[in-house]
């Protein structure tokens, strides 16, 4: 029978350096995967973790990964011609096709930014299908700034509102303060109709789905992507289990009316 | 059917042969008059004439005086099997001949038919019996109860059918035409309704004759040499000895590879359940090189031959449903180990001091191949599997049917939880957090239950490039601190409370809210005795369920 489980190998094609902690693997892939997908990728001399799409083109898709813990630093070791191994696609996606023709606003925070930059990239390379993108985006510090070309990219688009943060700390191009601090600019009572999606850490999630509340924001148009540790992704292993829902299997998006009832 | 059952049948049938028998042969006697009257006839016998029958009889009973009966009964007797008063001398004559007959006379071809075959059993009338013929209905009637006592269903059925039903339909419309009596009506119906059904009752029983004897009993000595031959083709695990002591200083139980009865431990519960015979603790998933992956394959082709009580029989279900069923995906190395598994039952004579299957309704279960009782010196097998049945031919055949314990010392009520903000309620209260300060995440509660299915994978390398090697997966526990911690060190539940309350939600909420029918534990009691800090379990669910149901009133107070 099918074995699940059972990885398969994938080419690197290129390694690119994001920050001093960052890197992101373009992988040989062909076929389909929808917005903010997830794979199981095999780290060298670890195990496996659940990694976002960050990227994608003609025949390949890019995942980017921070070196923090004992897990993804094993795959800062593969270069450009070696093998990956890894199985995906999995989880569901942001409902992209409703997002079309209204306004989107995204939060995200750190690597959130990830699963979610194929989204933009999509909103932005078809500007007929878009009324405005609101993107908010913040990292720690300069040194853990991400996708710094997309970013100047995305600021450049005529229907993009961009708004770059940094926790504590001034740059050039970028506030300082969290993205909760952002949010109120946001003309929610202009949009005629719209979608939010947020992504980042649980705490960073909730902050800015109250704050999207707290200026008028419809609960049913907040979209929210779960983060959890997963051995499987299928269903099985038992780690991304929150109350009766697995993220793996029913999410990781989920509409901010069900999340707001999922507790750790 | 078991032979027992079979037995009590027969004995009932052939006891109403002979009633209907003596009713037919004469008027009622004073004596049978005054049993009758105190007579509390049967309501619902699932032929819709005999409810008839009975019920006319009562109607019977009840609107006559117990000392006009006699007379009132011997007249209609009269009247309608002997034509007494008939000017026409119609009547439901009780012969067969007269119904079968075109000339509707006395001893014709049915006569001679039933005197031959009364003579093949060497069998002919009583003195009593001289004023009738043979084939009069109390004779067949007799007859009938004669091959019940024997034990002769074939030749029962060949007489009821060619000769009693062949005529008993018209002759009881007869009686109920010229009957003035509710009782001879009300007999009319029983014996047509009977007859009809005692029909269809010997073909059940020749059907459950046919079918082979599927519980025996055997000495331990003749089942030990069952286990050394199911060896050749199964390991054999049951709860055995090992080295080691449990927290209450017992020596521990776990399942083994067994030779022979007395190495079995049944009375008592195991400390480790059955589940890391089909779900082991740890496993390879596969080997790989730099460019490819190879499937682990199983040391063997054996299959499992598992002696299980019910509540582990009742955790299989739970593990297939997370490893079959949940997001319609297979775990393949589950499914592998687990369609090589047989299951023996192990009757539960009593229940084990921290068992609450009862509470959590896994106390019983059909779901096996074969069950045992084990007596002193002997085993009672029941075989449900047909494949095994070859193995007991040489065996003496019994009644044993596995009997199921239904009271526990401890009990649990679970929660009432009936929406998204109740359990919202029953997620956050301080009751959690109370455990802060007992468990100290050990997880042994969940390497001790057979539900919990959770895992790790981990890599391990054959030389530093990292890049030989195998994936293998273990055991995991919620019960750990770092169950749910990621890559950036973020933990999802941060306390031994939190992870204390999804642990019970899980056991007794979540999983039947996702995959309905049954909550996931069965109340095997095995992490009760396993918790160095002294958790017990159903403790902890009651004390929940009490917690939760105050907080709900609170809330309703405000």
């Amino acid at each position: 029978m099918e074995n699940i489980m059972l990885p398969e190998p994938h080419q690197i094609l290129d390694v690119v350096k994001e920050t001093q902690a960052e890197y992101t693997f373009r992988v040989a892939y062909d076929k389909p995967t929808q917005y903010n997908q997830f794979f199981q990728l095999s780290i060298p001399k670890v195990g496996e973790a659940p990694i976002s799409v960050s990227g994608k083109g003609n025949g390949y898709l890019e995942f980017t990964m921070r070196k923090v813990g004992r897990l993804t630093e094993g795959v800062f070791g593969l270069d450009k011609g070696d093998t990956l191994f890894m199985r995906g696609p999995y989880g569901n996606s942001f409902p992209v096709a409703d997002f079309e023709g209204k306004d989107l606003v995204v939060i995200c925070g750190g690597t959130g930014m990830s699963p979610v930059k194929t989204v933009l990239t999509h909103f932005m390379d078809h500007p007929e299908i878009s009324k405005s993108v609101h993107f908010i985006v913040g990292f720690k510090d300069i040194n853990s700034v991400l996708f710094t070309d997309a970013l100047k990219t995305f600021s450049e688009q005529p229907k993009f509102r961009t708004t770059y943060c940094l926790d504590n700390s001034e740059a050039p191009g970028f506030h300082k303060g969290f993205v909760t601090q952002y949010i109120k600019n946001v003309p929610f009572a202009d949009f005629d109709d719209y979608n939010v999606a947020i992504v980042g850490p649980p705490m960073m999630m909730g902050f800015s789905a109250q704050e999207c509340l707290k200026n008028g924001a419809d609960p049913k148009k907040i979209w929210v992507s779960f983060e959890r540790r997963m051995s499987c992704a299928v269903g099985k292993c038992g780690h991304c289990k929150i109350n009766d829902t697995y993220v793996c299997l029913d999410g990781p998006v989920f509409n901010y009316t069900k999340a707001a009832h999922l507790f750790d | 059917m078991s032979p027992s059952e079979v037995q009590t049948l027969n004995q009932n049938r052939l006891h109403f042969y002979q009633l209907l028998a003596r009713v037919y042969q004469h008027e009622l006697s004073q004596s049978m008059i005054q049993q009758l009257v105190h007579v509390t006839f049967p309501k619902q016998t699932g032929s819709a004439e005999m409810d008839r029958g009975y019920g006319l009889l009562e109607r019977y009973f009840v609107n006559h005086q117990i000392a006009a009966i006699e007379e009132d009964l011997a007249c209609d007797y009269a009247k309608v099997f002997l034509a007494a008063g008939e000017t026409k001398g119609n009547a439901a004559f009780p012969y067969e001949s007269v119904y079968t007959s075109d000339e509707k006379l006395v001893m014709q071809q049915a006569w001679a038919d039933v005197r031959a075959i009364y003579g093949l059993e060497k069998l002919a009338l009583d003195t009593e019996m001289a004023d009738i013929k043979e084939d009069h209905i109390a004779v067949e009637l007799k007859f009938m109860a004669y091959l019940c006592e024997k034990n002769n269903l074939e030749a029962q059925q060949t007489f009821l059918k060619t000769h009693l039903l062949d005529w008993i339909v018209d002759f009881c419309e007869d009686i109920r035409k010229y009957s003035h009596t509710d009782f001879y009506r009300g007999i009319a119906d029983l014996t047509v309704g009977f007859l009809k059904r005692d029909a269809a009752l010997i073909e059940t029983l020749q059907t459950a004759a046919q079918a082979p004897a599927t519980s025996f009993t055997m000495a331990n000595s003749d089942f030990d040499a069952l286990i050394q031959q199911w060896q050749q083709h199964y390991h054999v695990f049951a709860p055995a000895f090992v080295n080691g002591r449990s927290n209450q200083h017992r020596p521990l139980v776990r399942f083994q590879e067994i030779n022979q009865v007395s190495d079995i431990v049944y009375d008592r519960q195991s400390d480790f359940s059955a589940k890391e015979i089909y779900y082991p603790i740890m496993q390879t998933m596969f080997y790989f090189t730099e460019h490819e992956v190879k499937e682990s394959r199983l040391k063997d082709d054996k299959d499992y031959l598992i002696f299980m009580h019910p509540c582990d029989i009742n955790a299989l279900r739970r593990t297939d449903t997370v490893f079959m069923k949940n997001g319609g995906l297979t775990d393949s190395y589950y499914k592998r180990l687990r369609d090589k598994v047989k299951i023996v039952m192990m009757e539960c004579t009593q229940s084990c001091e921290n068992c609450f299957c009862v509470s959590m309704n896994s106390n019983r279960s059909d779901h096996y191949d074969m069950a045992v009782r084990f007596d002193q010196h002997q085993m009672n097998v029941n075989v449900k599997d047909p494949s095994f049945l070859a193995d007991f031919q040489a065996a003496q055949t019994s009644d044993f049917q596995p009997q199921f314990i239904s009271e526990n010392q401890a009990t649990v009520t679970l929660p009432e939880i009936n929406s998204r903000e109740e359990l919202d309620l029953a997620g956050h209260l301080d009751y959690w957090q109370t455990f802060n300060e007992r468990c100290i995440g050990c997880g042994g509660c969940n390497t001790v239950c057979p539900t919990c299915t959770c895992f790790d994978t981990l890599d391990v390398t054959y030389d530093e490039s990292g890049k030989q090697g195998e994936r293998r997966r273990v055991w995991s526990s919620c019960m750990l601190d770092t169950f749910t911690q990621t890559a950036g060190g973020n933990r999802a539940r941060k306390t031994p409370g939190d992870n204390m309350r999804f642990k019970t939600l899980h056991k007794v909420y979540d999983y039947k809210q996702r995959f309905g029918e049954e909550n996931m534990c069965v109340g095997c009691g095995r992490c009760v005795m396993r918790c160095p800090k002294d958790i017990s379990f159903s403790d902890t669910i009651n004390g929940f369920t009490a917690a939760f149901a105050q907080a709900k009133q609170e809330q309703a107070v405000k």
